[in-house]
């Protein structure tokens, strides 16, 4: 009988040191490239955002429908474990992030060298120093942004971010629009850069592409550090249109902060 | 609905048993009522497997027999507070037979077929086929001899793997947040069981502890180790013909966060508390049990996960 007792307690002590080995493979050898994909999921507060239908609440107690939503990513950093960074090739880092249609949703960057991230650093907007190149300096995203309506023309710039819709309020009983365009005006330039950590780490790998979920909570547009109420911008009655002025720059500090990483996955 | 057909198997299944042989003497005593077995139907469909459901035979010791089982889940498929909640239907058909080796040891196999289904807002998505094969071996450290002693005791402690033969499919973690919604956690896992069963005449007391510990699987993901509990009273009608065994207790399952290349996965962890109630009922070689479950306290993927129900019937020939 005590035989079968000493087999039973080395068949467990097996077990046990099995499963104790089962993975600590972080440390092999990691080179290459890989790819790495940003997902932009909009939401409005804590609910999904649906386009046209679904009436958004502000603090202000003004409800939003919204109808089009879309924002230029650029710039992209990528940062390491170690704390070295990757910057996305300058030429590619133009992205325009589109509620409505499939190719808007997910940024996807290729020959990202293998590695383990832990935070993304983008723009919102297109920087100065690009638009400073002049339009021809602007590869094909100059016309990438005019078919998606994200261009003045060349001297007013680039919409940094298209927020359109319609609104009721306590004083505004019938639906009005409203549309909100950042970009730079003449005293503001209004480009903005967001870092965002990693709840957990994104494996680049040859064979790991990882996506990186993020989440947009439009509601911080208006309800941001900087409360704006649309019926303040109501011109006779025709609607909300906030496109200049010292409104900008209040709006652009709220877009610095509406994103953030809900998850990674490793897959 | 789910009642009349508990109800209705109840009946075919008595009905069943009235028409066998009958034996006037009971090949059922007292000290034939066994230890639950429990060790999971660690399922898969299951990251809130049903390790804890602990169903089997208060009756006979040793068997062979067949269990259907049935766990109902609802889960929140996205991440939003307006994301949609799905309805998950885990069904698994299971082989399992417990066989002494010797006085001492027995050796128990479970061989699980699952075929489940979920109502995504895009169809009905459906998996099925076999499942993760456990075996074990189960050791009577310690069993009351005398019959004169006003309580008996039974303690017995066992061991044993379960096998990948479950198919992973990691695209189906992909997405939603029921993180089990699989054939089997395509690893190589570890049980460690426990039973104390303590009885005073007709009345007894089964409680158990079992530990799983789960390892990476090849497409490196690792499900969370399970902790299982469970107590049940229960009590033996030993009538002339037949043992009917009433069952009353709890059931709680420990889930530690899954892992995927090594890394925690958020909202993974969780825990579960059932009340479980059950009946079996014995003749001859065979018995008959029902059980249910139902969940008293749960906080499963960070609430976006539901148990709603389990329950489960099976037929067991004494060996």
């Amino acid at each position: 009988m005590k035989k079968i007792l000493y087999k039973a307690v080395a068949i467990l002590a097996i077990t046990a040191t099995i499963s104790a080995c089962s993975s600590d493979d972080n440390n092999e050898s990691v080179s290459g490239t890989g790819k790495i994909g940003l997902k932009f999921d909009n939401s409005f507060g804590s609910n999904d955002l649906i386009l046209e239908t679904q009436g958004n609440r502000t603090s202000n107690n003004e409800v939003l429908k919204i109808t089009n939503v879309k924002y230029i990513v650029s710039n992209i950093v990528l940062t390491k474990t170690d704390g070295t960074t990757f910057t996305y090739p300058k030429a590619k880092s133009y992205f325009i992030a589109d509620e409505a249609t499939e190719a808007g949703y997910k940024f996807i960057l290729s020959d990202v060298p293998a590695g383990d991230y832990t935070k993304v650093k983008f723009g919102i907007g297109v920087d100065k120093e690009q638009w400073q190149l002049g339009a021809s300096g602007q590869g094909d995203f100059l016309a990438q942004a005019q078919a998606a309506g994200m261009l003045w023309n060349w001297t007013a710039g680039y919409k940094f971010l298209a927020f359109e819709g319609n609104f009721t309020s306590e004083t505004v009983t019938t639906a009005i629009p409203f549309m909100i365009h950042t970009g730079q005006t003449g005293t503001d330039y209004n480009y903005t850069e967001v870092t965002l950590d990693f709840p957990t780490k994104a494996l680049v790998r040859t064979n790991i592409s990882p996506d990186v979920h993020i989440i947009t909570d439009l509601s911080k547009i208006l309800d941001g550090p900087n409360k704006i109420k649309l019926s303040d911008y109501n011109m006779g009655g025709m609607g909300a249109m906030i496109m200049g002025g010292a409104a900008l720059p209040l709006i652009t500090a709220n877009v610095a902060t509406m994103f953030r990483v809900d998850h990674v996955h490793n897959d | 609905m789910k009642k009349i057909i508990v109800l209705s198997l109840v009946l075919v299944c008595n009905f069943t048993f009235a028409t066998t042989v009958k034996d006037s003497i009971s090949s059922f005593t007292f000290q034939r009522l066994a230890m639950m077995e429990d060790f999971d139907c660690d399922a898969c469909g299951c990251s809130a497997s049903g390790g804890s459901m602990g169903f089997s035979s208060m009756l006979n010791t040793n068997f062979v027999g067949i269990r259907y089982f049935n766990q109902s889940y609802t889960s929140r498929d996205g991440i939003f507070a307006n994301s949609p909640w799905i309805d998950e239907n885990f069904n698994t058909v299971q082989a399992w037979a417990r066989i002494p080796v010797s006085k001492r040891v027995q050796i128990s196999a479970l061989v699980p077929y699952h075929f489940h289904n979920r109502e995504l807002t895009t169809g009905t998505e459906s998996i099925s086929g076999l499942g993760d094969i456990s075996v074990m071996a189960l050791y009577t450290v310690f069993e009351t001899q005398k019959d004169s002693t006003v309580f008996t005791h039974k303690v017995e402690f066992g061991g044993g793997v379960k096998m990948p033969t479950g198919r992973f499919n990691e695209a189906n973690n992909a997405g939603s947040v029921n993180k089990s919604f699989q054939l089997g956690t395509g690893s190589w896992d570890y049980l460690l069981v426990s039973e104390y069963v303590i009885k005073r005449k007709n009345l007894g007391l089964n409680t158990m502890l079992n530990y799983v510990i789960k390892t990476e699987n090849e497409q490196k993901y690792q499900y969370g180790n399970q902790f299982n509990y469970s107590g049940t009273f229960f009590y033996l009608f030993d009538l002339p013909s037949v043992q009917i065994v009433p069952q009353l207790g709890f059931a709680g399952e420990v889930y530690a966060t899954n892992r995927q290349h090594g890394l925690d996965l958020p909202n993974t962890a969780g825990d579960i508390l059932f009340g479980k109630f059950g009946l079996e009922v014995g003749k001859d070689k065979f018995s008959v049990g029902v059980n249910g479950m139902l969940p008293i306290n749960q906080n499963l993927s960070s609430g976006a996960m539901e148990a709603n129900y389990r329950w489960s019937i099976n037929l067991n020939y004494s060996l």
